[in-house]
């Protein structure tokens, strides 16, 4: 085994850094507060090439493996505090472009890729809906076939990116008798009629990354818009998942090593009793703590990556990764609010705002509780 | 022959497992796993995964579909020629 990362991913890794912390970190607090995605950063990231990472330089992109893809986004946890902003990237990436990539047509490819690459155009994915979440087959909206066109009806809640979306790939069963194979994919343009951000929701964390309910009222669309095959919905699905469980949280790597280092730099420095506080066995165990989980999900989510290179399916891996990785950023949050103590509980510390933020992680792309569960009957249980 | 058998045999103890614990306890070889409520967005990323596991093979993206996973008989179906195919 080598776990190493090659000289061009660690020059990689650190021009990322270097780039985040120039020019993401503007503003936090005031646009957090304000709920304020920065437009201006995520056009820088597509400038750097971000949201680019994982598709092939015909389509514009760069063209990296998913452990190369792995290691900027962790950079980019690392390096950029705008834990939102990385999130919404997150969000297109892997329910946008994979999908489009993945399934679409290369008529789709050329025409949707290079735009979603270099920042143009924003990507969602549309498949929870108010009674349908973890089940996420059993969605309720509908598709008609009407000649060569799809009439879309139904409604989509908690859709990140929803408010600023150009490009929405949208979850509709073909025919509801056939149950979860009725499911099939299309991408629907911005300004479509029939499609509509219907309500604007707030949430605790990632505020700076919008979040909507989706209205979609005899929305249609061409019969090129069809995403992947008819009933074919599952197989889009099923590929965006597994990118998305293993990638999604590789941000939080960074954003675990920035809170360790941090914690530990106040703890040598902050002084009670006539001592630096590190000197505290508590504190001390705190940080040491830190430092394993940290270690601990570096490995099993690169483990994660490293399968899915190989061509496997790693279910059990990614949501080992998934269910670990977001619990123990929760966790070393926590932790780095109690080394900080008065100080980390308020806000221009910004270590309060990370607890929000990687709540979020143990929700979004299958809750916690789910991928213990996939785990679990994976066991036989 | 045995092989077919054997491939049949491990995919139907499988598919019946998870219809177990919807409630399903008999289940026919042509059984739509959609229709009967077996399949859901769980049982497609399992059943993956123990094909993957079990016979050696890739499975990829674009063959996640129901003409491939319809029933036992089709899962059966798609592992033989995936197999036929490695075979060669």
């Amino acid at each position: 085994m080598d776990f190493s990362w090659t000289e061009e991913q660690n020059a990689f890794r650190q021009s990322v850094i270097k780039f985040a912390r120039q020019e993401l970190n503007n503003n936090l607090i005031e646009r957090d507060r304000n709920q304020e995605f920065s437009r201006q950063a995520w056009n820088k990231c597509a400038e750097f090439g971000i949201q680019g990472l994982p598709i092939p330089q015909p389509y514009g992109g760069g063209g990296s493996d998913i452990l190369t893809t792995v290691c900027a986004l962790e950079a980019l946890g690392y390096g950029c505090r705008d834990n939102g902003l990385v999130f919404s990237i997150n969000a297109h990436m892997w329910s946008a472009e994979i999908p489009i990539l993945n399934h679409g047509t290369e008529a789709q490819k050329q025409y949707y890729l290079p735009k979603l690459v270099n920042g143009e155009w924003i990507g969602i994915q549309g498949m929870t809906e108010p009674m349908s979440g973890s089940d996420a087959y059993s969605l309720r909206t509908r598709a008609e076939k009407r000649g060569d066109r799809y009439i879309l009806n139904g409604s989509k809640t908690f859709i990140s990116n929803a408010p600023i979306a150009d490009v929405f790939i949208i979850f509709a069963n073909l025919d509801p008798e056939m149950k979860p194979a009725g499911v099939t994919a299309f991408v629907v343009d911005k300004g479509t009629p029939g499609l509509s951000v219907s309500r604007k929701l707030e949430k605790m964390g990632l505020r700076t990354s919008p979040i909507a309910e989706l209205a979609i009222t005899d929305c249609e669309i061409p019969a090129e818009n069809l995403l992947g095959k008819e009933y074919g919905g599952q197989a889009v699905f099923t590929s965006a998942m597994e990118w998305e469980r293993i990638c999604i949280l590789a941000n939080h790597l960074g954003l675990m090593q920035r809170l360790l280092e941090t914690s530990a730099r106040y703890a040598s420095q902050r002084q009670q009793f006539g001592q630096p506080i590190d000197k505290f066995p508590a504190v001390a165990t705190r940080i040491a703590e830190m430092d394993i989980r940290l270690e601990t999900s570096r490995l099993v989510l690169y483990k994660a990556a490293w399968l899915k290179k190989t061509g496997r399916h790693p279910l059990r891996e990614a949501s080992i990764a998934k269910a670990y990785v977001s619990e123990a950023c929760v966790q070393t949050c926590l932790d780095a609010i109690k080394i900080h103590g008065g100080y980390g509980y308020m806000t221009e510390y910004e270590i309060e705002r990370d607890l929000r933020d990687a709540i979020g992680g143990t929700i979004y792309s299958g809750t916690s509780d789910i991928h213990k569960m996939i785990l679990a009957s994976l066991q036989g249980v | 022959m045995e092989q077919t058998s054997t491939t049949k045999d491990q995919i139907r103890q499988f598919i019946l497992q998870s219809a177990q614990r919807k409630g399903v306890s008999t289940l026919g070889d042509d059984e739509s796993l959609s229709q009967n409520g077996v399949m859901d967005s769980l049982v497609i990323f399992r059943l993956v995964s123990f094909l993957e596991d079990t016979f050696n093979i890739r499975v990829a993206d674009e063959e996640i579909v129901d003409e491939n996973f319809q029933s036992v008989n089709g899962i059966e179906k798609f592992v033989e020629s995936k197999l036929a195919k490695k075979a060669n």
